[in-house]
């Protein structure tokens, strides 16, 4: 115990000093009316340029809208067919990737410093001229269907899918940022070109890591990408999440174990201030073998092989959640262990031991933030999208060091209200009868969330 | 900055890279090396860019070693080995690593266990003790053995029997190797992970996890004497055992390959709506020099959305696959090559076989060429850049050459075996290996 708290404080003072030095690293510039961050790294002769826009698919009038239209990008220009497209980028061992989520997308390009002048001159002329042909894009459409089809192959993603449209029901969070069955369909390239403008004029900032000749792009981005920045994004405002008095049994053919998702969403509020008191309550329920659910599960009665915690938020949402699974014959079990390990830390009881081991877990493990570049520029561009001073980052370390077992207490209690949480278990149809001991249970059909 | 700028110039000595050389000049890493009597090999980098450092234990013992009754023992190992030891008791290693800010983890393959952790380096110390304590005097307590066996068995639920793709994995690797210790499933089958015993698990952990049979490497923020003085204190007084080699020293290497000469084609029903399928061919063990070219042949055909394959059944305006990848995988003592994928509904899987065995063979003449494999090798240094970034990325490539060819020095070798692959070279493989017989397994929930 004293040792923990030794290096603990040891910790502490180090973090301190290497977290304000890398805050330092972050560099931040105006290219015309474009907001730019660059972190320096001169490790490898490669770059990383993310491109931010703070636009996702909340804008879009149906699902997937804003997923295809960066997923079909590369598909054709007026001058080039998708495989000439494919081949240049290959070619040159770029590596080029999306993220849509609700509130913003990312658009992702990754290559050798050397070739960064063409790589990403092809990429403004994919922003600027990309065709969408009915072509390629009826084959994406597609492809689309028939993997989202076969989703049940993977009860995790498919348990994954529909607890988001469930816990989120009662918000425009709920619609699946990839698309469905019935959407998918109504891709057509004059969508795609308009909802492209609409990317090409929203709010954008472009986060950059690499050496310095990464300042080429400068010249590129201007002359070649053209694109305008607009203005910020409105906020949404949600009503705190309903009682809920069910358990969503979701039956699927074959399954011999039962995927459990235990959660519900949080909107900003409730966490304003208070990031770290819901990192630091993640972290202690389900951040690493030593957590409390994984040693109450796994290690003390061996009913699962894995058990997970999360709180995580964008600008207007967030979503605080369990995510575990079982033998069929014991989900009702897990659910009621996870219940009571709520309770029991709603009411404080936390040994001291247990409570200091997850401090030290958490100021010790800071350092390990910054030791990809990539990762630490993505954590800079969260904290930018959920308009956090990025001091609150060099802060943590010393907030989790002054945090209590009281105020963990009442973050739980505040974070996960059990009369509020969503319950989804993915699994066999004669789970019902266990599960009903628990919440009434309402039968759900997996295909009605494709 | 400053002080930011120097120690990137500091970790730039250890760990550079320079442009328009070739492939192996572009990459030099200064590495210590130690040498027990016992045998142990230690490798160490000094990188103190963070005050962080990754420590990977690889063990020369894995799947192939196990024999019928005990399938699992590494992996089952794999678990019990967070479960305590002599010094670090019941339940303690997980709280102690974890507690100063670190995470751990293992692996089981094949042909090797590794368990890692990633630490403050303030914990340096502790954790060689730990890593010597629980490979000297390691406990298997038979009520946290018992209670991990069914962690164990949901983990294999999991992975293969809840998961169509694990079970395709599965199902390709025993028929190819049928016969073979390769042909064992490397989680176990479940009668013997159901029936073993704890001392059928603590022979097998004293006949093989012994320093000669294992390779530490630690990579980050480090004084080198230090932990050489450290290593030296904590594991050298540790005995050796008998080399892996000698316990099988019955099986010659051709015990380990394919055995059967015609074409093999399995349907294995699965909950998957769409068919999924993995058609394997017997290459070559690892580091044989036309493995390389295998390699380079692998990603021409499955890596990137210029792949052939994607081209081929997937870039189309009404796709056959959603999903089509290859690879070539080299084992110690054999290797294979594999192409997978995701069938549409509708596709009929013995003529979809049939085209893909003849476009395979036509894609040795009309897709190598030398674009195509200065491609493979732009995309092999940006993929390298990338593995080598982190201090467990660094100590992984460093502990794989050291465990596998006994010499980390070995990546050199491997790069200009790339370096010097050609167009004739990547041809005259493809034609020899798609003319082999070969292993056609799919799962779908239409199968009987």
């Amino acid at each position: 115990m004293k040792n923990i708290l030794s290096i603990s404080l040891l910790l502490l003072l180090s973090t301190a000093a290497f977290g304000a030095t890398f805050l330092d690293s972050v560099k931040r510039m105006k290219w015309g009316n474009l907001d730019v961050v660059w972190i320096e790294d001169s490790k490898f002769p490669r770059f990383n340029a993310a491109i931010y826009f703070q636009d996702g698919s909340l804008s879009d009038p149906f699902s997937g809208l804003t997923s295809g239209t960066f997923d079909q990008i590369a598909s054709g220009t007026s001058k080039e067919s998708q495989r000439e497209i494919s081949e240049f980028f290959d070619f040159y061992g770029v590596n080029l990737k999306n993220s849509v989520t609700h509130e913003y997308s990312v658009y992702t390009v990754q290559g050798l410093t050397k070739d960064i002048g063409p790589v990403m001159s092809k990429v403004c002329e994919l922003f600027n001229d990309a065709q969408y042909p009915q072509k390629e894009l009826f084959s994406y459409i597609s492809r689309s269907k028939s993997q989202l089809k076969n989703l049940v192959t993977s009860h995790s993603s498919l348990a994954d899918r529909i607890f988001r449209q469930i816990s989120l029901i009662e918000t425009p969070y709920a619609i699946p940022v990839e698309g469905t069955l019935a959407t998918f369909d109504k891709l057509n390239p004059n969508g795609l070109k308009e909802r492209l403008s609409e990317l090409n004029h929203s709010k954008k900032v472009l986060y950059l890591t690499g050496p310095s000749e990464i300042f080429k792009l400068k010249e590129i981005i201007a002359n070649k990408c053209k694109w305008t920045t607009g203005s910020v994004s409105e906020k949404l405002v949600l009503k705190k999440p309903s009682p809920q008095s069910a358990i969503f049994l979701v039956p699927v053919q074959g399954a011999n174990q039962a995927q459990i998702r235990i959660g519900r969403y949080v909107i900003p509020d409730e966490i304003k201030g208070k990031y770290d008191h819901f990192s630091f309550l993640a972290g202690f329920l389900g951040g690493g073998f030593t957590s409390k659910l994984v040693q109450e599960l796994r290690v003390k009665r061996g009913l699962t092989y894995s058990a997970g915690a999360y709180v995580s938020m964008q600008r207007d949402y967030g979503r605080a959640g369990i995510m575990t699974f079982s033998k069929n014959e014991s989900a009702a079990e897990v659910i009621s262990l996870v219940r009571d390990i709520f309770q029991d830390i709603s009411a404080k009881k936390i040994t001291p031991e247990e409570f200091k081991h997850q401090q030290g877990h958490q100021i010790g493990g800071f350092a390990f933030g910054f030791e990809e570049t990539n990762a630490f520029l993505s954590q800079i561009m969260l904290y930018d999208h959920q308009g956090r001073n990025l001091q609150e980052l060099v802060n943590f370390p010393d907030n989790i060091a002054s945090l209590t077992p009281e105020a963990l207490s009442q973050t739980n209690l505040e974070a996960f209200p059990w009369d509020r949480m969503t319950i989804v278990v993915v699994g066999d149809k004669s789970l019902e009868k266990s599960l009903s001991r628990i919440r009434p249970v309402r039968i759900l059909k997996y295909k009605d969330y494709l | 900055m400053k002080f930011w700028l120097a120690l990137f110039a500091l970790l730039m000595g250890c760990s550079s890279v320079k442009e328009n050389k070739t492939l192996s000049s572009n990459i030099h890493i200064d590495v210590e090396e130690l040498k027990l009597d016992n045998g142990l090999t230690a490798l160490i980098v000094s990188n103190p860019k963070l005050p962080i450092f990754s420590l990977q234990l690889f063990y020369k013992v894995g799947g192939k070693n196990e024999v019928p009754g005990i399938t699992g023992a590494s992996h089952f190992l794999e678990h019990m080995m967070f479960k305590g030891a002599k010094k670090y008791g019941s339940n303690t290693m997980d709280f102690i690593i974890e507690g100063s800010g670190g995470s751990t983890n293992a692996y089981t393959t094949n042909d090797q266990t590794v368990y890692y952790e990633n630490l403050p380096s303030t914990e340096l110390e502790k954790i060689i003790d730990i890593e010597s304590d629980r490979m000297e005097n390691l406990l298997l307590d038979l009520e946290a053995f018992n209670k991990e066996r069914e962690v164990v068995l949901e983990e294999r639920k999991m992975r293969y029997e809840n998961s169509p793709r694990g079970q395709l994995y599965l199902e390709m690797m025993q028929t190819l190797y049928k016969g073979t210790p390769y042909g064992r499933s490397v989680i176990g089958d479940i009668p013997d992970l159901k029936s073993v015993t704890r001392e059928q698990i603590y022979k097998y952990f004293k006949r093989f996890y012994a320093p000669n049979n294992a390779t530490l490497v630690l990579v980050g923020d480090i004084d080198v004497y230090k932990a050489k003085a450290m290593i030296q204190e904590k594991f050298g007084k540790i005995p050796s055992s008998p080399s892996v080699e000698e316990a099988h020293k019955e099986l010659k290497d051709e015990d380990f390959v394919p055995k059967w000469k015609v074409d093999q084609t399995v349907a294995k029903k699965g909950e998957s709506p769409n068919p999924i399928f993995m058609l394997a061919f017997p290459t070559y063990k690892a580091g044989h020099i036309k493995g390389y070219a295998l390699d380079v042949l692998s990603s021409i055909i499955g890596s990137g959305k210029s792949a052939s394959l994607v081209n081929q059944y997937i870039l189309i305006e009404k796709p056959i696959a959603t999903s089509m990848y290859s690879a070539h995988q080299s084992l110690d003592k054999s290797g294979f090559f594999f192409i997978g994928g995701e069938l549409v509904r509708g596709v009929k899987l013995p003529e979809f076989r049939q085209d893909l065995l003849k476009n395979l063979n036509g894609f040795c003449d009309s897709e190598v060429s030398e674009r195509s494999i200065q491609k493979v090798k732009n995309n092999y240094l940006t993929g390298l850049y990338g593995g080598l970034d982190t201090n467990a990325g660094l100590g992984s490539f460093l502990g794989e050459r050291q465990i596998v060819f006994n010499d980390w020095r070995f990546y050199k070798q491997e790069l200009d075996m790339y370096e010097k692959v050609t167009v004739n070279d990547v041809k005259a493989l493809c034609k020899e290996t798609f003319v082999k017989p070969s292993v056609f397994v799919s799962v779908w929930n239409m199968h009987k």
